[in-house]
């Protein structure tokens, strides 16, 4: 009888979860003295920050691997307690409270996506819990509160370096387009505000959703308007990619400006030849940091292949910092003394040297470089298919 | 032309009343061990934290509101309607918009017209914004049935979606709005979490009891009627398509009313939270649940919010893939749920 076998599904599965809770409830209490410091971690692991989160993530766990494998801090491991806030804030919220309130966290590692991060730290403030991302880029966050840092820079950072950029290399009428997302949105906004108080010229514009896979009447529309320059501002790989490939089979041959994405391994791959010369300006390893260079060397032996790199640079750098500011507190329960610790602290790592945090939690001394893409042929695993060209001009 | 008789007698048998479930729950096994699994789940998560039970108590209230409403739709009515979350959308953002304060306009990306409302005057205004947006829709969708239907809720989802996104002068686009007021009476504000969810529930109860007023009055019992055979209620003499118009409204008041508590609750919003997933969810709610049962909607959103949140607690999840091992076991939960239950958790009627 079908009735039967459900009922036993049930008790099957009942049993199953309160024995996997018992097992779990067992393995907390055996610890000891010797208890690891508790760190939550907040990324979007599922959903449409997926790419970020992972990455994020990845690169957390290695580095708590590694300072737990040189014997951790002054004897105490790190433990990191890892939650899926997706890219949303409900999830955010859930997520926030799960940690701070079933797992006692008081100082969160995240999260990836702006959203999320604008979901939790109202809560944050008010619980006075540190949360400290690696990738959130709104500018809005600046002004989220006393316990929120992050070594992101902020959107408004890069719009500044980008329109000086274009300045700089003689750029007078522009032409723009980008995906309507936050973080595109941003980029193109703060690009084209910097852009025009140094005297130049947008002189069309154009937007697209997410899921679009063909532009040519976009690009067309803003052809007409014959730019010096198009600046590109996308958030997936696929439609960055797409962008220039198409750009160059209507058959424009002037410079196009972007941002860290249309430079990704993925839009390099569906953009090929067509992307060569494509400038970006991003946030991206020094080939001169040795440290970075050391980052990207054991994640790529942990993980098999390097994507986004600065981002990954950054998420490491985040759980290194945290790591020397616990040394120095001693306690993971001490979110004052944990906020204190990062206003006072200067750190160098693989992101950058000597950067520190304003009184907003904002990062500075880290700045955006200038990348090219090179040529087909040139393309390797270890140059990620660009040349860092210099650090981005600031007049 | 034949009309089929036992039909009716059907519909005015499925009509809800408490004491129908308490016949339906008695000797039904199933109904008791999942109240007994919901229980032992409620008290392992307060017993985890109250602060985190509260949130996911919280998510469900809201959840709840918006599977009640939407069953009076798609389970009394038989329309199935994928643009639910449309309404909801709109109720956030109206009720985001209409408190936002002077903050705004210092804003270094873009600023929004400031209105500075209290909540719960914003709250009626988002109701009714939702319900006008409803009736003019509404008017469209009456011209479809059954698989047209789901099409051009569809359609509707996704407009709102990219309304949400690209009015960016009035929703700030991608951007989100954020610092969204929190509910205040006089000088009290529901700035705690408790109290929070306290009102989402009061409000959860006024929407069961107004679905449960609706479908056990005669007006419910033309929606039921409509559902088993549309050309047979006309023949009747009843005005369908007012009946399919009125019922379509008030479930997107009360989706624009779980939409503006969700905007104040989070204090962020941003299109994502109103994406066609989002929809499909509920409707999975409304399914698990069971439709045209109020009961259903509740017992379904308990349980897919406490399946969710629950999968928080597997241990032993290695740590690079956490939460996508989350998401899978969700999924095939939920699959196995469907699997036994297609009528879901206490429902009758089959789509």
């Amino acid at each position: 009888m079908q009735l039967f076998s459900w009922k036993r599904i049930i008790a099957l599965g009942l049993l199953a979860v309160l024995v996997s809770v018992v097992v779990a409830c067992g393995e907390d209490e055996d610890e000891g003295d010797e208890e690891p410091f508790r760190i939550g971690v907040m990324e979007s692991l599922t959903g449409p920050g997926e790419t970020y989160g992972q990455v994020s993530n990845n690169a957390k766990q290695l580095a708590v691997a590694e300072i737990n494998e040189a014997g951790g801090i002054n004897g105490r491991m790190i433990q990191l307690i890892v939650e899926d806030s997706k890219c949303s804030a409900q999830d955010s919220i859930t997520a926030y409270n799960k940690l701070t309130d079933v797992d006692g966290v008081k100082i969160i590692l995240g999260t990836s996506c702006s959203g999320a991060m604008l979901g939790a730290a109202p809560l944050a403030e008010a619980d006075g819990v540190v949360m400290f991302s690696g990738l959130a880029t709104n500018p809005d966050i600046a002004e989220a509160g006393d316990y929120i840092f992050r070594t992101a820079m902020s959107d408004a950072q890069l719009g500044i370096d980008t329109g000086n950029v274009l300045w700089a290399d003689g750029i007078r009428t522009l032409a723009t387009i980008n995906e309507s997302t936050d973080y595109a949105e941003g980029v193109r906004r703060a690009s084209v505000a910097q852009f025009e108080k140094r005297g130049g010229e947008v002189v069309a514009a154009e937007q697209y959703a997410s899921e679009t896979t063909d532009f040519r009447t976009q690009l067309t529309k803003l052809l007409s308007a014959n730019p010096d320059a198009i600046h590109l501002a996308a958030q997936g790989e696929f439609s960055g990619g797409t962008i220039v490939k198409q750009l160059r089979e209507l058959g424009y041959e002037g410079p196009i400006y972007s941002e860290v994405v249309p430079v990704g391994s993925e839009a390099l791959k569906i953009a090929g030849d067509a992307a060569t010369g494509l400038k970006a300006i991003t946030a991206d390893l020094d080939p001169a940091n040795n440290k970075a260079q050391e980052v990207l060397g054991s994640y790529r032996d942990r993980y098999g292949q390097v994507t986004l790199p600065w981002y990954l640079g950054s998420a490491y750098d985040d759980v290194y910092i945290t790591a020397e500011c616990l040394k120095r507190t001693g306690d993971d329960q001490d979110a004052d003394g944990f906020r204190d610790c990062l206003y006072d602290i200067t750190w160098s790592g693989a992101i950058g040297v000597g950067y520190s945090f304003d009184d907003k939690g904002e990062v500075v001394g880290l700045s955006n470089v200038v990348v090219e893409v090179l040529p087909t042929g040139d393309r390797t695993e270890d140059n990620n298919g660009y040349k860092v060209l210099g650090g981005a001009p600031t007049e | 032309m034949q009309i089929d008789t036992t039909a009716i007698v059907d519909m005015l048998r499925l009509a809800q009343s408490p004491r129908e479930f308490l016949r339906f729950a008695k000797g039904n096994l199933e109904l008791w061990a999942n109240l007994l699994i919901i229980g032992w789940a409620v008290v392992f998560m307060v017993w985890q934290g109250t602060g985190f039970a509260i949130s996911v108590g919280t998510v469900f209230a809201i959840w709840a509101i918006l599977a009640v409403s939407l069953n009076l739709v798609v389970g009394f009515t038989g329309l199935l309607s994928v643009g639910h979350v449309g309404f909801f959308g709109l109720g956030a953002y109206t009720v985001a918009i209409l408190t936002s304060d002077a903050a705004y306009e210092q804003l270094r990306t873009e600023a929004i017209p400031t209105f500075g409302l209290p909540f719960f005057a914003a709250l009626p205004v988002a109701i009714l914004f939702a319900g006008l947006v409803a009736v003019a829709v509404g008017i469209v969708f009456n011209r479809f049935r059954d698989d047209i239907f789901v099409l051009v809720s569809f359609g509707f989802a996704i407009i709102a979606f990219n309304v949400f996104l690209n009015l960016r002068s009035v929703t700030r686009g991608a951007f989100g709005i954020h610092e969204i007021a929190r509910p205040e009476i006089g000088t009290w504000v529901f700035d705690g979490e408790l109290e929070f969810l306290a009102l989402v529930v009061a409000f959860l109860g006024l929407v069961v009891l107004i679905s449960w007023f609706i479908v056990t009055s005669s007006f419910g019992r033309v929606l039921t009627a409509i559902r088993e055979d549309e050309q047979a209620t006309e023949v009747f003499g009843y005005q369908v398509t007012h009946f399919k118009l009125a019922i379509w409204v008030i479930s997107a008041m009360m989706a624009g009313l779980a939409g503006g508590l969700f905007a104040s609750w989070t204090t962020f919003i941003d299109p994502n939270s109103f994406i066609l997933l989002e929809s499909m969810l509920l409707v999975c709610i409304v399914i698990l649940g069971g439709l045209a049962t109020i009961w259903g909607s509740l017992l379904g959103a308990i349980v897919f919010v406490l399946l969710e949140e629950g999968m928080r607690f597997i241990p032993f999840l290695p740590a690079e893939y956490v939460g996508q091992a989350r998401q899978v076991v969700l999924g095939i939960l939920l699959v196995i749920l469907m699997l036994f239950r297609p009528q879901g958790l206490v429902g009758r009627y089959k789509l």
